[in-house]
């Protein structure tokens, strides 16, 4: 196994310590994870192999350059020292030297206790060299065992986390936690695929094999790495609107249309956190790109605070590396209530108007169903800057639906009449106010929707408007929103 | 291990599709809910035998209420 990973000669400094045999028979072996990793036989190692708990390496994924750290879960559980710190800054100098991604394969204790506050400082090195790195390269990690402390706030720090199925990330272990707070805990409950695949969305993607976590790992750094150019030509139509419900008050599950716009199915992030809202990197056109969707059958689609947080840390994560966006728009609002106030819905609602805002990548907007309120300026409105604005022909786009706000702008005049002819008077205000205030005609009239455009057609003028667009990228990192 | 089915926000019930025996594949729905003038299935997501339901159509259901368990 470790014949396929070839020592680059130039790096293979003759280190104090002796050169530990590698261990074929263990699977935890970091020279059989990095050669999973990369493509058959293009690994070249960076960093001697040796007892320091990391080695780098640099290498091909799908055809394309990436660079890599493992921790080396054979020596002291891969907690981080001074030595091993280093060979992970090793692995982040060469991939923003050559502009590519940088994979890092967890599985570590955190900080070595041994080497007391020296591995502290070693380890806030990483974080701050992490930072530095953000937006300008792509970095993912991947956990594939505990990962504690220092190697928890890592991956943290990265644009992905994928867990592999023995991946557990928390701050403090489970013996920690019962002997100073008493409160009996374990792996899995502390920070497995449970917790933080639905409730703290510290992870994106959760594999339940390592083949398919290494798997997920390769595809978003070849989608990243490897953006491709959009090619309109080469995208052909098909009909998206059987994949909506024939009512309309009916909700339903977006991926279908989601993967109906792309190339094929892409892959998604934070599947199970804040649900109610789908962030997937995939192929449109051959190149890269990301959508972001309301999920009417989660919350009713509504935008939420923990949604909006989710979609606005992806609209950065997409706009730093130059990757654009598609917007699909479904979305009756914001969900209402003292729960959400509590929650900071104003602040980290906040957070998505000014991700958008800020996205210089082309990013363009489809609203299939409707979009209302404060959740229609959020979903990447014309007012914050969308490259363009498509909507199907039955779209509804407006304050809030015709009813509800003739019931308030009407109220009176509706108390004043018999209970069995306000019905009626109310469809007829709905539709004079619909005249006056919404509707999809008013909406092209004053620039807000720039055009109509049937669900067999939409596929061509989706990836022709991202395609004429100014291909830039946002200058800022991505901080973990 | 049980699945427990909660609602996710404040909602009438409108139609409760199964009853307590049925089988129901992952992915099926178990009740229909009334929400932001919308109509919302809810499904169950590993499937199972319907132990218990707890909401009858015309119920007003807040967040978190256990809708049904499927074992």
């Amino acid at each position: 196994m470790t014949a396929a990973v070839a020592t680059s000669e130039k790096n293979t400094t003759p280190a104090a310590k002796p050169a530990r045999p590698p261990r074929d028979e263990d699977p935890r072996n970091p020279l059989k994870r990095l050669a999973r990793l990369f493509d058959k036989g293009t690994v070249e190692l960076l960093t001697p192999f040796d007892e320091c708990g990391f080695v780098a390496a640099h290498g091909l994924i799908d055809g394309t350059g990436a660079c890599a750290y493992a921790s080396d879960p054979t020596v002291q559980g891969g907690a981080m020292g001074d030595e091993g710190c280093r060979a992970i800054l090793v692995a982040y100098e060469k991939a923003l030297a050559d502009g590519v991604p940088v994979i890092g394969l967890l599985h570590s204790g955190g900080a070595r206790l041994a080497e007391g506050v020296l591995s502290l400082h070693a380890v806030g090195q990483v974080f701050a060299m992490m930072t530095r790195a953000s937006g300008r390269i792509p970095q993912i990690s991947l956990v594939l065992g505990p990962a504690a402390g220092g190697a928890a706030y890592g991956p943290a720090l990265t644009d992905i986390v994928v867990l592999g199925p023995a991946g557990r990330v928390f701050v403090t272990g489970p013996e920690v936690v019962r002997s100073v707070t008493g409160e009996a805990v374990d792996m899995d409950r502390l920070g497995g695929p449970e917790p933080h695949g639905r409730r703290s969305g510290v992870v994106h993607v959760i594999a339940n094999t390592e083949d398919d976590a290494f798997a997920q790992t390769r595809r978003l750094a070849s989608l990243l790495g490897d953006q491709g150019t959009m090619n309109p030509d080469a995208v052909a139509d098909r009909d998206l609107a059987g994949l909506l419900p024939d009512s309309p008050k009916r909700a339903y599950d977006v991926h279908p249309l989601v993967n109906g716009v792309l190339d094929g199915s892409g892959v998604e992030l934070h599947p199970k956190w804040a649900p109610n809202i789908v962030t997937a990197l995939g192929r449109f056109g051959g190149r890269t790109v990301g959508v972001i969707a309301n999920n009417p059958l989660r919350l009713g689609g509504c935008l939420d605070s923990v949604s909006a947080e989710k979609a606005a840390r992806f609209v950065r994560m997409c706009d730093a590396f130059g990757v654009p966006l598609v917007v699909l728009v479904d979305v009756p609002g914001y969900l209402p209530g003292v729960g959400q106030e509590w929650d900071g819905v104003v602040r980290r609602g906040a957070k998505l108007l000014h991700a958008f805002a800020e996205a210089v990548v082309p990013r363009v907007t489809l609203v299939t169903r409707k979009t209302y309120g404060g959740a229609y300026i959020a979903m990447n409105s014309r007012a914050l800057g969308a490259t363009r604005v498509f909507a199907w022909p039955t779209a509804e786009v407006a304050v809030m639906g015709a009813v509800a706000a003739v019931r308030v702008l009407h109220r009176r005049k509706l108390a004043e009449v018999a209970d069995d002819l306000r019905p009626r008077l109310e469809l007829e205000l709905a539709a004079e106010h619909e005249k006056m205030a919404g509707g999809l005609d008013r909406a092209i009239q004053i620039g807000v929707v720039d055009e109509v455009v049937e669900p067999a057609a939409t596929r061509r003028a989706l990836a022709a408007a991202i395609a004429a667009a100014p291909q830039r990228r946002g200058q800022h990192g991505n901080i973990p929103l | 291990m049980p699945e427990v089915v909660r609602a996710e926000m404040v909602a009438n019930v409108a139609e409760v599709n199964v009853k307590i025996g049925d089988t129901v594949e992952a992915g099926g729905a178990l009740v229909l809910l009334e929400s932001m003038k919308m109509e919302i299935p809810v499904l169950c997501e590993v499937g199972g035998s319907v132990t218990e339901i707890h909401v009858a159509p015309g119920d007003v259901i807040q967040e978190g209420d256990v809708i049904a368990v499927l074992q």
